[in-house]
């Protein structure tokens, strides 16, 4: 009898849930992408891709070409710093194209997160070098690619407002080639890790 | 048991540490991926502080009935194997390991393999999501250092801890997260279901001597019933700060007797026979913000037991268990930061087993024979842990178990008064983790109390610290 009942309650538990409908269309697929960043992606980066842990990059309003970029990167594996291996091989790889897209499209619509000032004075000593780079030492103004208070243009990322420890963490990745982005090493690979940490704070403000 | 002295292997703790460092640095690391690594195509540390201490992502993997990730089989064939293995080799030193035998007056060891080797235990898991609603995993251990009828040591493999789900997650239309993550469990100990790591299946002690004496009192709810009872839940987490579930235990028999399976449940005393279903429930507030999270809650069960389980036709005894836990976890990179509390509050109505002892001196069968009618058992629980790099970590642990003395359960001090079941001390490990499936770790229990006093604890001049327990153990997961 019992028996009859655990089998019972098994079939009524899984008969209520509905199963995902086809793919098609897509308005179909822009839905299953949003059900996978609410569902899924946000358990790390946050309710509309604003995480609160400084461990995990905040998406929202990023543009929406450089997170496919990066999400594919992650799939393919060429993407290899320590966190994405950990944390995003296995996630991004179990997403097609379509659906990469559509996550993309997700958090590129979201409102940015607010800028946050821990310490003013590193602060001020970022902007100064993220406006005009260090012309002595070769290294040009962050904006010129970033654009202005760091929200990115086509091309680029948008840096306005992501957590200051992310920032920090990826520059020193790409500068000791952990991470590949070979025009950012070009310009970064002299920056000291007082200089990351200043420039991070600035676009954590923005 | 205890045995001559003469038994006790003579390799030093020393040369034992040594052996087992030697040995497992000799395992190729890329082989060593646990099924739900797999599963996910994560890293343990996504889900993990370290195991089996869980990150918010890991209670959420788990709440969500562990189906993040692939199948184990699909249309394209075998995506991956869904069992993992997990075995443990250690070298137990017990402080003061001789004893005196009350019946004989000889001298005899404590712990029979004091500072050898000893490989125990090791278990399998099969251990998968099954589609997108279902997933679990089922533990099977094998005891190489069971205690076998005549009192030697000896194999056995039974079922070990087990958690069946069926999860499902709402989403309002324009919600950024889930409303709601609910499920329903089928598993087989309390609090096995639990996702925060200070309730008692997976609260600290991850793991200890398979070897060392350990005090005789702890509250039901705290491992008396574990891998005896078959418990069916159901629970709902609302947007991620608000977990709620009730869930009902019954003897592990009938169509639910896999979750008891190994068990010894032909001799009278060998497992627990539970009447009806008896409820448990758990409440949680949990916050998330920045690398921060806590959880404060509270959980407990009735338990109606047969004194005997051989005998389901007299009363039961009733274990009334009400407990509170707290949680913080502070997770970066590379400092990790995590405490848990618990404060169990027990209180046994033996309204079964005192009447029969009144009259006849005995318990029911193998049950207890208590002096009161009713007695308390309180147990408090705190550790902190520090992790740097995921891979050095420390803990300072304290424990505590008091309650009413009672010469029926607990015996009479030399002067003839009732004993209490008291025991506390501090527990210190140290950890290391060369990679995330491998802990190589030091632990070391130093009892303030134990068994009812802090001197002469057994009649015998035994006193507390004598049991104070070292404990060298590699960990492996693969």
């Amino acid at each position: 009898m019992t028996r009859k009942y655990v089998v019972l309650a098994v079939i009524l538990l899984a008969g209520a849930i509905t199963p995902v409908s086809a793919q098609n269309t897509a308005a179909d697929i822009q839905k299953a992408a949003e059900e996978k960043a609410v569902n899924l992606c946000s358990t790390c980066h946050g309710p509309r891709g604003i995480s609160t842990s400084p461990e995990f990059p905040i998406l929202a309003a990023q543009r929406k070409g450089y997170l496919e970029a990066q999400i594919d990167a992650f799939r393919k594996k060429a993407r290899a710093e320590k966190d994405a291996h950990d944390f995003m091989w296995g996630i991004a790889g179990n997403l097609d194209e379509a659906i990469i897209g559509g996550i993309a499209a997700y958090y590129a619509a979201q409102p940015p997160a607010p800028g946050r000032t821990d310490d003013p004075k590193l602060v001020a000593k970022g902007k100064e070098l993220f406006d005009k780079g260090l012309p002595e030492r070769g290294i040009p103004a962050c904006k010129a690619c970033h654009g202005d208070d760091a929200k990115g243009t086509a091309d680029f990322p948008r840096l306005a407002g992501q957590h200051a420890k992310y920032v920090a963490k990826q520059l020193n990745y790409i500068q000791s080639l952990v991470r590949a982005a070979p025009v950012m090493h070009g310009i970064i690979k002299d920056l000291t890790p007082p200089e990351m940490q200043a420039v991070a704070a600035y676009v954590q403000s923005k | 048991m205890l045995r001559h002295v003469t038994d006790v292997p003579v390799i030093t703790f020393a040369s034992a540490a040594m052996t087992l460092f030697l040995m497992f640095g000799l395992i190729d690391p890329a082989q060593a991926v646990p099924s739900y690594a797999r599963q996910t195509g994560q890293e343990c540390i996504a889900c993990h502080v370290s195991f089996p201490e869980l990150t918010p992502y890991g209670r959420y993997f788990k709440l969500t009935g562990y189906t993040i990730g692939k199948t184990s089989f699909s249309s394209e064939g075998m995506n991956y194997l869904p069992l993992a293995m997990m075995a443990q080799a250690s070298v137990t030193n017990t402080r003061n390991n001789n004893t005196t035998d009350p019946n004989t007056g000889d001298t005899v060891s404590v712990n029979q393999r004091n500072n050898g080797i000893v490989f125990c235990c090791a278990s399998i898991f099969l251990a998968s999501k099954v589609n997108d609603y279902i997933g679990g995993f089922v533990q099977w251990t094998y005891n190489h250092l069971a205690t076998t009828a005549d009192g030697t040591l000896g194999g056995h493999s039974g079922i070990d801890n087990t958690d069946l789900r069926v999860a499902g997650k709402y989403s309002g239309a324009g919600a950024a997260e889930p409303d709601w993550v609910y499920g329903a469990t089928v598993h087989n100990n309390p609090t096995v279901q639990d996702v925060w790591n200070s309730t008692p299946a997976f609260g600290f002690p991850y793991t200890t001597s398979p070897l060392a004496s350990t005090p005789a009192a702890a509250t039901l709810i705290d491992g008396g019933l574990a891998q005896q009872v078959a418990g069916l839940g159901a629970y709902v987490f609302w947007k991620k700060t608000l977990y709620g579930e009730v869930s009902f235990y019954k003897t592990a028999d009938g169509a639910f007797s896999i979750l008891r399976q190994g068990q010894d449940i032909h001799t009278d005393g060998g497992v627990a026979a539970l009447k009806g279903y008896n409820p448990y429930w758990r409440f949680a507030y949990s916050q998330d913000w920045g690398a921060n999270s806590i959880m404060v809650g509270t959980y407990g069960m009735v338990v109606d037991r047969y004194p005997s389980n051989l005998d389901t036709s007299t009363p039961t005894d009733r274990f009334r268990d009400i407990a509170i836990d707290a949680q913080y976890q502070y997770i970066t990179d590379p400092h990790t930061f995590t405490a848990q509390l618990t404060y169990i509050d027990e209180k046994q109505s033996y309204d079964a087993s005192f009447p029969v002892t009144l009259a006849t001196g005995a318990g029911i069968g193998a049950g207890p024979a208590p002096a009161n009618p009713t007695d308390k058992l309180h147990t408090f629980k705190a550790k902190a842990t520090y992790y740097h790099d995921r891979k050095y970590g420390g803990t300072l642990a304290y424990f505590s178990t008091t309650g009413s003395a009672d010469s029926g359960l607990y015996g009479t001090d030399p002067n003839g008064n009732a004993m209490k079941p008291d025991s506390s001390g501090y527990i210190i490990e140290l950890d290391y983790l060369p990679i995330q499936n491998i802990r190589v770790m030091f632990q070391y229990i130093a009892y303030n109390k134990f068994n009812g006093a802090s001197t002469n604890f057994d009649g015998n001049g035994r006193n507390a610290r004598d049991n104070n327990t070292a404990f060298l153990n590699v960990w492996v997961a693969f």
